[in-house]
């Protein structure tokens, strides 16, 4: 179980200063960036034992090569202490070096094979353990000379040892990315046996968390989207996953942001996501958010709930862009949902502005082709909060004005209705904004409201409308100019 | 913050959708606005429809969530407490063509603007602090009218606001202004039509009238489309704009001119510090 309430410090040395950690993590966040940029954002997660503590994975392991090759030694003369050979092999193999000196061994891998088979029980856990160390290698030629244990990993997952099952999934998890580490499991039947995983351990919440990492390290590949995502769709999986999202109070968010993460990347993949809906994904996730919601709106923000809410906003995001208008109300069903929404975007405006984007464009979807939902924002007085995220860049308030241009879209009323709570005036700043992409939009959304009403029509004008349209005439791009002139010669001075 | 009957709203029981009577999906049959009340117009260029955007796992907009994540999965996890991203406000830029000055407020924007945009004669480009200092400029440079008639009355004003004096010449104005009012002897605002040297003789070529913001334009002569401003700050060549109005479009034939007369619209720019020192055929095409 991941521990959010204590922050780790992985990448720093004990008695480091504050300012060193905090370098040391930009450091670390510009390199995901860039892994991301190339489409190799990969991650593997290192299984602690109950025993020790994040502070002890620092320490030195400069002797590990060494330490490896004695060990090994050690192993190969059967005897009653295996077990501490090789736990004290799996402390060795912390070391990135080591765990190439490990490979580079002949027969070791056999060897850890022979152990992780045998009839010793402690061995095997201890076995595995070395594997998952191994496992964690930043080396690509490690992770492919662990496959001749990946048949017995698989054939493991169906054992009822949480520990044990546990070290196997990270371990699986962990060999996933590599290329072809993962065709040999997709052919040794993975999806399967980590859906009858989940199907038989899904009260046992810790495995639950593991199994989701490992689907979800599947699900990431670049290639997901040909043969692992149909197969995964077709399997018992996507219920499984959706039963367990609502996370429990007493074990925390660890499973649920794993299932959660599974579901985005199977919504953010296909198009076609009749699978999912029929199943009940979008009324699933959005119910959830609507309590997760809630929850941050009465201030009990708990710790790491931005993991969760985050696939969830995507999830809803995305099967909203394919599920069709007729199901819409039966899939939705909650008008809440938009509270909920503005609840998040003004709860992490400032703390996450990404997540209050992606909220943004959630509403976005919502309200792009329901009316009722658009009539809730107005008649739940929302607007005005929409309004004030106006002068927020980076998308937000790009995402928020096709909000409220969406809203304007529907009906003449609901036009008399955004001008009465402020939208002109907000107009009339974000018109002159750098952003390209505002002043279309704020043009778009000024004749939606021009025209909706000669009342609309005069407060505008009264507000100087017609001096700040003249002077838009002048814009340096041709778009503008042209709506500015038709708005004028057709619907305000005419 | 939210209103605290909508956090209740959410905290507690569910809440149907109360949308019987509204048209739940607006795809096909919502008003058809734009259709219906605008048929018989032409050329109606505003587009917007609104949008179901997907999107895919490698989106941009999806970054800093999948960076937040993966932080979480190698142990770098950063609580609220401790980051601080910042968020950023929209940045605001004078979008009048050949101007690209940037403002992080409203307020300098609006200040750049009345200050460089406003008051500018549209004949000799100057731009001028005031409408009132604009309109005497007008009158005394490019008024032949005011010309005949200060030859026979004072005509020239004091500029200082109240002060309601008129004088015959331009130097007994000044001599005004430096003795009574204590201006500067070189006032900027109060320069002689002969201070502005060879500025009349000077013709912009016919050519240039062409680089300009819109693509196609009317040339009514030796107008000049009052539009462009792309030309060198520095010079304060005469341009021998004609009255008529910014038409933007070469359709239209000046429907707007009787309301214009020598002075632009008090809100169009030009002028110097507006512009970019760009000369010829601007670049930028659309």
């Amino acid at each position: 179980m991941w521990r959010l309430n204590k922050v780790r410090h992985k990448a720093g040395r004990p008695g480091d200063s504050v300012e060193e950690l905090k370098l040391k993590r930009r450091e670390h966040e510009k390199a995901l960036r860039q892994a991301r940029r190339d489409r190799q954002l990969v991650s593997k997660r290192l299984l602690l034992n109950d025993d020790e503590d994040q502070s002890e994975v620092t320490m030195d392991t400069n002797s590990g090569e060494q330490d490896v090759v004695a060990v090994l030694q050690k192993l190969h003369h059967s005897g009653p202490e295996r077990d501490t050979h090789l736990k004290a092999l799996s402390k060795a193999l912390r070391d990135p070096s080591a765990q190439l000196t490990f490979i580079k061994q002949e027969n070791s891998m056999h060897l850890l094979v022979g152990l992780l088979t045998g009839s010793d029980a402690t061995c095997r856990l201890q076995a595995v353990r070395c594997l998952h160390e191994l496992s964690h290698s930043p080396h690509t030629s490690v992770a492919s000379a662990c496959l001749p244990a990946s048949p017995y990993l698989l054939t493991y997952l169906s054992g009822q040892s949480t520990k044990f099952t546990e070290l196997c999934l990270y371990t699986l998890g962990n060999l996933c990315p590599d290329s072809v580490v993962k065709e040999k499991l997709l052919a040794q039947g993975i999806v399967p046996a980590l859906a009858s995983c989940l199907e038989n351990q899904r009260h046992n919440l810790a495995v639950v968390e593991a199994v989701g990492f490992t689907l979800s390290q599947l699900l990431q590949a670049n290639d997901a989207a040909e043969k692992i995502i149909p197969m995964v769709l077709a399997s018992s999986l996507p219920s499984h996953l959706l039963s367990v999202l609502t996370p429990d109070p007493k074990f925390g968010l660890g499973p649920a942001i794993e299932c959660a993460w599974c579901i985005h990347y199977l919504t953010c993949s296909m198009k076609d996501h009749r699978v999912l809906l029929a199943q009940g994904a979008l009324l699933q996730c959005s119910s959830l958010l609507v309590s997760l919601g809630g929850a941050v709106a009465e201030g009990n923000k708990e710790e790491g709930m931005e993991l969760l809410i985050c696939p969830l906003l995507r999830c809803v995001g995305n099967l909203l862009s394919s599920c069709p208008l007729t199901d819409l109300s039966a899939q939705m069903g909650d008008v809440r949902i938009v509270v909920a929404l503005c609840a998040l975007l003004q709860a992490f405006l400032h703390t996450q502005p990404a997540l209050a984007r992606e909220s943004a464009w959630v509403l976005n979807n919502l309200t792009a082709h329901s009316r009722a939902l658009c009539s809730a924002l107005l008649t739940l007085n929302l607007v005005p909060g929409l309004i004030q995220l106006l002068p927020f860049s980076q998308g937000i308030n790009t995402m928020i004005l096709r909000v409220l241009a969406n809203i304007a879209h529907n009906k003449k009323d609901f036009c008399v209705q955004l001008a009465h709570r402020g939208l002109l005036s907000a107009l009339c700043a974000t018109l002159k904004m750098a952003d390209q992409e505002m002043v279309t939009l704020s043009m778009d959304v000024l004749f939606m409201l021009v025209v909706s009403s000669p009342q609309v029509a005069e407060e505008f004008v009264k507000q100087g409308g017609l001096s700040l349209l003249e002077a838009t005439q002048y814009n340096s791009e041709g778009e503008i100019r042209q709506r500015a002139t038709h708005l004028l010669e057709h619907h305000l001075l005419s | 913050m939210l209103q605290p009957d909508l956090v209740r709203l959410l905290t507690e029981g569910h809440v149907l959708v109360k949308s019987c009577d509204e048209d739940c999906l607006t795809g096909n049959t919502q008003e058809p606005r734009q259709s219906e009340e605008e048929e018989g117009e032409e050329g109606n260029p505003f587009n917007f429809t609104p949008q179901l955007i997907h999107l895919n796992k490698d989106h941009q907009l999806f970054e800093d969530g999948d960076i937040h994540r993966h932080m979480y999965l190698q142990d770098l996890y950063i609580s609220e407490a401790e980051d601080k991203p910042t968020l950023s406000v929209s940045e605001f830029a004078c979008h009048i063509s050949g101007c690209s000055a940037i403002f992080s407020t409203l307020e300098e924007y609006e200040h750049h603007y009345n200050s460089l945009h406003r008051h500018v004669c549209c004949s000799c480009r100057r731009s001028l602090p005031s409408a009132r200092l604009l309109d005497i400029h007008i009158q005394e440079w490019h008024d032949s009218l005011f010309t005949i008639l200060s030859q026979r009355q004072d005509m020239y004003q004091c500029l200082v606001e109240g002060c309601g004096q008129k004088f015959s010449t331009s130097k007994h104005r000044k001599d005004h202004l430096i003795k009574i009012h204590k201006y500067p002897p070189d006032f900027r605002f109060d320069k002689t039509k002969k201070d502005k040297g060879n500025r009349q003789t000077k013709k912009q070529p016919q050519k240039d009238t062409t680089m300009d913001v819109e693509e196609s334009m009317e040339t009514h002569g030796s107008e000049e489309e009052a539009a462009r401003m792309a030309k060198s700050a520095s010079t304060e060549e005469h341009a021998d704009l004609n009255a008529a109005a910014p038409s933007t479009e070469s359709s239209s034939s000046d429907p707007l001119e009787p309301r214009y007369s020598y002075r632009v619209p008090t809100n169009v720019c030009f002028g110097r510090g507006s512009v970019r020192g760009f000369r010829g055929r601007r670049g930028r095409r659309k």
